[in-house]
């Protein structure tokens, strides 16, 4: 447990819009910026009070580095306050809190403004390597003679680009696409393609019950994203829920689907894994003491957080690692946990996670215990539904995991939370929340 | 040694020798450093350049220079112009001739230096504003360099003034850059950013303010050297071609006719002096510069528009803090109400830099706002005002909010809702618990109180009316309305604002309509009391266009909106009575939901105009003249004029009685800012002083003895002279000295 007590003060995000929709024209700084600086005006903090600005972020737009900064200035941020990027692939967002905790700990400061954005819509288009190499030949031909040596080289297959989002989505140790490292898991611990279907259906269930019910109201600022249009020439509209919750999703309508990642036989489809999607969620981390001191109304309490390495052809088991450790760390069980945000990457690498959570054989090949950590409980978790239905903009689900258990440890009087996501290369991360007035 | 007796002269003159120092940095250059002790920033006044020409006596007479740099005391600040007050006393032709000759010989001794035997590298190093007659110092060098900021603003806008550039500037710059874009920078006044200054040729090269003088110099020693723009074959076929300079000329001059509808002399008599220039020789061209000048510059025109420039310089030092220099705008800023002004007032305080949180509850409202300022931001980028990241910031500098919260940290907010005293009182309350000490609150109203609004606010000494005018971000004048009990401190700090959001502030006394709705408020309603009894629409605004308006009365209230225009004509009769009784002309055509542009018909046809054409007529008004009061008789186009405009002159001197502003050079600028009142005429009080009190009253007692005026039942009182006019009119006083 942290010597200080930790605290999220305050927390916001954008919608979660799939990608190339709504948000296709946005960018990390402006999506960033505008949860951030609607954050600090409505809990009222001087931005200049900051310690740092932390954003995690996997693709950050080229014209974008240490896009931290970019968001920090966009923000309203004095140019003193400093700013750095964290990445940990889809933890990225939740590592923007965790380090922001470590350096409160650290007594290096005690107030951050944390952000998780990502744009996947703005994901390039990249120039293969016999085209990059065909510019080198081109610019570096002096004579005419060399000019047209250089330009009859050229071949149309160079034209044929990479897709950064393609490649960014495969873990280059491995080879494996994530949703190859799904199947894997299903396969090895015998989850069906129907079990995955049920799963994905009761996300999207439960995600519309969130929404009508006004469940996400209190965590979502409506925006209005750049470039927006109105439908057939009507008035562009703000966006004011997560898009890509499908209301008629049903078991006939996710069967038909055929395998995206192994056909035929895989089990994991477009409809069983999580989509595409831009997004970006502002949390205040503080020192408990100086989120008081500054008269914010704080949400939760940092009780301990753990990263943990798994095989990368596994990764979807990370939280399963990374909760023992967290969990130990606490001192608390998993079912202490009256709240659970898994990521839901794929239904089937979820419903791997809940095996192995109460397998005593994987506790003790692999995470050197002698009893399995316990049941998880599909009612305590993901109730508002999760990344199937939401989407998952993997720099910023990391801060949603925490902003939602957060909110719902409060909402449903509870104490202590998980807030867990599988981690692409082979990882997982946790951190357990406690309610303030716990 | 020139002559300067006789001459208007500044007062605190120097003695000679003063006012320019020649430094020598190293063997053959010299540095001409313009450096008046009696000015902060150089002014080319008489004792100036009779310190030009001693310094000159000097250079010339030195056969070891090679080089001479002329500049001012710094990189950004090297001379404003011409001597504005004197221009504005003298009232003698022969004089300005004598002025203008003065400053043709010293500019031309310098430009002499180079066609010396032993010939001298002339360079301007120039910065800052450089305006009119500095530009023209500049002009006479061989080469001329500015520093690379964004302080520096070069051009000739003596036009703006009624006057021409006459030392040098009309015949030198066609040469220089071409007469198509010499014409454009001399007609439009328009002062150039050092970039384009430097891309359209008005200068040869750029430096940072730190390598200014030491680029100049090299320039000047020959150690390096600029590459001269040369017009090349066009300089032949178009500046040296008659037939071609002829046409450009000619389009040019219709352009001018169809801005100025023929008031302003001045363009036309630059434009031909200009297209002539590169095919004449110097001297004709000077000497066409001067008689040109001369008698434009004792003109009435030019004195008005003198006069309403230095009334608007002196209007923008009203925001200043205590220590004299301009205010900085406060880092954030709340805009309650989305309308069409709020979101308006909100989308300029983005654009100028002020993080800005509008409210309102309306989310389509908030909508449109941020829409529209997107657009708006990135219109200017296309338009090449702004550069990419200038649209990028403004962006993010408005956000937008349904709930009233997080505005503790605005350091103004400028409320903007509906015109309703308990909703506004509404909104400030809850908004004067969230500000921190210092904030202000600014209100919008065009039709309540200042000081009613600011009942409930446990600091009204902090709340200020701050009116703004329809389209926001065209309209000059915000009128600063301080209420009983608003500080002075408060009323600076929004006059601060406005001049930040590049507007001229005029502070008025909390009264119904301010000043400028309350003189409105008389003049539309003449104008629809001509139209009801009568009077062809078309020749009402046609008559007070050739007047110089801006646009007719009834266009006008097209724009306004009947509905507004009616609300604000009761809220007027209400608080003044019966003068400001309304004729009821308009309420058919709300009822019927016709209300002007908005609704796409008001006395124009609007439809199908939104790509820039101009609204027709209507074509059915007879429907609706006559519908209410006496048939007005036959009038001439005078007589409809002073039926409009004296009615507003009258209200006027009501205004100034009442002290409603600090007076009548404040009560100009505001009728020429605020409503259009013709620049040229300088504005109300300027004009009744032209056309004399004394006939503006009798003119008053005629129109209020007429059959069709006596016979109303009310508003006829509007046309009784006030008591100062009559004062005025018996001690043959006037408004302006």
């Amino acid at each position: 447990m942290p010597r200080t007590p930790i605290v999220l003060a305050a927390g916001l995000r954008t919608p979660w819009c799939r990608a190339g929709g709504a948000f296709a024209r946005e960018d990390s700084g402006h999506l960033g910026a505008l949860v951030g600086r609607e954050l600090l005006a409505r809990s009222d903090v001087d931005p200049a009070a900051l310690d740092e600005v932390i954003a995690g972020c996997v693709g950050a737009a080229h014209d974008q580095a240490n896009v931290a900064r970019v968001i920090g200035l966009r923000a309203g941020v004095p140019r003193g306050v400093p700013a750095r990027t964290v990445a940990r692939n889809c933890a990225s967002g939740m590592e923007a809190v965790t380090s922001a905790a470590a350096s409160i700990e650290a007594g290096r400061g005690d107030l951050y403004l944390c952000i998780g954005v990502e744009v996947m819509s703005a994901y390039p288009l990249i120039v293969g390597e016999r085209m990059t190499r065909f510019y080198a030949r081109l610019s570096s031909a002096r004579s005419p003679l060399a000019r047209v040596a250089a330009i009859a080289s050229f071949r149309p297959s160079m034209l044929a680009p990479r897709v950064a989002l393609m490649e960014g989505l495969t873990d280059p140790i491995s080879g494996l696409i994530m949703g190859k490292t799904a199947e894997i898991l299903a396969r090895e611990f015998g989850i069906s393609r129907e079990d995955a279907d049920k799963f994905a259906l009761e996300s999207h269930q439960r995600a519309k019950r969130a929404r009508d019910s006004g469940r996400f109201a209190r965590e979502i600022l409506p925006v209005l994203p750049l470039d927006a249009r109105g439908a057939r020439g009507g008035e562009p509209h703000a966006v004011e829920n997560d898009d890509s919750i499908r209301d008629e999703q049903s078991l006939p309508a996710l069967a038909k689907l055929r395998p995206y990642f192994e056909k035929p036989d895989g089990r994991v489809t477009v409809g069983n894994s999580c989509g595409i999607t831009d997004g970006a969620c502002a949390l205040l981390v503080a020192s408990e003491d100086r989120a008081r001191a500054l008269g914010l109304a704080p949400i939760a309490r940092i009780v301990s957080w753990a990263y943990s390495g798994c095989d990368p052809e596994r990764m979807g088991l990370g939280p399963v690692y990374s909760s023992a450790r967290a969990l130990d760390d606490a001192g608390l069980a998993l079912a202490d946990m009256e709240t659970i945000e898994i990521n839901e990457a794929f239904a089937a690498q979820v419903l791997a996670c809940a095996k192995a959570f109460a397998s005593d054989a994987f506790a003790q090949n692999e995470l050197h215990r002698g009893k399995a950590l316990g049941v998880l409980d599909m009612e305590r978790t993901n109730r508002n539904g999760g990344a199937i239905a939401l989407g998952h903009p993997v720099g910023a689900t990391g801060a949603r995991l925490l902003l939602t258990t957060a909110h719902e440890l409060a909402a449903r009087k509870q104490r202590y939370g998980l807030a867990t996501a599988c981690i692409g290369g082979g990882q997982g991360a946790a951190v357990v929340l406690e309610r303030m007035d716990a | 040694m020139i002559d300067t007796s006789g001459l208007p002269a500044p007062a605190d003159a120097p003695p000679p020798r003063s006012c320019v120092r020649i430094e020598r940095p190293e063997p053959g250059l010299a540095v001409i450093v313009l450096d008046p002790p009696h000015r902060t920033l150089a002014v080319l006044d008489l004792p100036l350049l009779r310190d030009l020409d001693l310094a000159l006596d000097e250079i010339e007479q030195d056969a070891s220079l090679r080089g001479l740099v002329v500049t001012g005391r710094t990189p950004t600040s090297f001379a404003a112009g011409a001597d504005l007050d004197a221009l504005a006393a003298i009232t003698d032709p022969a004089l300005v001739a004598r002025v203008i000759g003065i400053g043709h010989a010293v500019f031309d001794r310098i430009a002499g230096l180079r066609r010396r035997p032993s010939p001298l590298r002339t360079i301007a190093a120039v910065g800052g504003p450089v305006p009119g007659g500095a530009y023209e110092l500049a002009l006479a060098c061989g080469t001329i360099v500015a520093t690379e900021s964004r302080e520096t603003k070069i051009g000739l806008p003596e036009t703006q003034l009624g006057i021409l550039p006459a030392w040098g500037g009309t015949t030198r710059l066609p040469r220089r850059v071409g007469v198509p874009l010499a014409l454009e920078a001399i007609l439009s006044g328009k002062l150039y950013p050092a970039r384009e200054a430097f891309r359209k040729g008005l200068v040869d090269r750029l430096a940072f303010a730190e390598d200014l003088l030491r680029i100049a110099s090299d320039l000047a020693m020959g150690r390096a050297r600029v590459k001269k723009r040369g017009r090349g074959w066009k300089a032949l076929l178009v500046d040296k071609n008659p037939l071609v300079a002829g046409f450009v000329a000619n389009r040019a001059r219709a352009q001018v006719i169809a801005r100025t509808h023929g008031h302003y002399p001045a363009p036309l008599a630059a434009l031909a002096i200009a297209a002539r220039a590169p095919r004449t020789s110097t001297a004709a061209s000077f000497a066409a510069e001067s008689r040109e000048a001369s008698a434009l510059a004792v003109s009435p025109v030019c004195k008005n528009l003198i006069g309403i420039f230095q009334a608007s310089e002196a209007a923008k030092k009203l925001g200043r803090g205590p220590d004299g220099r301009a205010r900085r705008a406060p880092e954030r800023a709340g805009v309650l109400g989305a309308g069409v002004m709020g979101r308006a007032i909100a989308s300029l305080l983005a654009e100028r830099g002020v993080w800005t949180r509008l409210f309102d509850v309306v989310p389509a409202a908030l909508d449109v706002a941020l829409v529209e300022h997107r657009a708006a931001a990135r219109e200017r980028v296309a338009r090449r005002r702004a550069e990419p990241r200038d649209a990028v910031a403004a962006i993010d500098r408005l956000d937008v909010t349904r709930t009233l919260a997080g505005f503790a940290r605005c350091g103004v907010v400028v409320e903007a809702v509906a015109e309703k005293l308990d909703v506004k009182r509404g909104v400030f309350a809850e908004i004067a618990r969230q500000v921190g000490p210092g904030a202000i609150l600014a209100t919008n109203t065009s039709s309540l109180s200042v000081d009613a609004i600011a009942e409930g606010v446990p600091f009204p000494e902090r709340v200020v009316g701050m009116h703004f005018f329809n389209p926001v971000k065209k309209m000059p004048l915000v009128e600063v309305v301080r209420g009983r009990r608003t500080s002075p401190d408060a009323v600076s700090a929004c006059a601060g604002l406005a001049v930040h959001l590049g507007k001229t502030p005029v502070v008025v006394a909390d009264v119904a309509g301010f000043l400028v709705n309350r003189l409105l408020g008389p003049y539309l309603d003449e104008s629809l009391r001509m139209f009801a009894g009568g009077v062809d629409a078309q020749r009402i605004d046609r008559a007070l266009e050739a007047f110089g308006m801006p646009m007719g009365p009834l266009r006008l209230l097209d724009e306004v909106g009947f509905d507004i225009a009616t609300h604000a004509a009761a809220s007027l009769h209400e608080a003044y009575g019966p003068r400001m009784t309304p004729t009821g002309v308009l309420e058919p055509l709300v009822r019927a939901g016709r209300l002007g542009k908005k609704t796409g018909k008001g006395f124009y046809d609007h439809k199908g105009t939104s790509r820039g054409g101009r609204a027709e007529i209507a074509g059915d008004l007879s429907r609706f003249a006559g519908a209410d009061g006496a048939r007005v008789p036959a009038l001439s186009d005078e007589e409809i004029v002073d039926r409009a405009v004296l009615a507003m002159l009258n209200e006027a001197a009501r205004a100034l009685e009442e002290e409603v502003t600090a007076g009548p050079q404040e009560l100009d600028l505001a009728t020429v800012f605020g409503m259009g009142f013709p620049p040229f005429r300088g504005g109300i009080l300027h004009y009744a002083d032209a056309v004399g009190v004394h006939a503006i009253v009798e003119r008053l007692l005629r129109i209020a003895a007429a059959p069709d005026v006596v016979a109303r039942p009310g508003g006829r009182e509007r046309f009784v002279p006030a008591d100062s006019l009559v004062a005025m009119a018996k001690n043959l006083r006037r408004f302006h000295p």
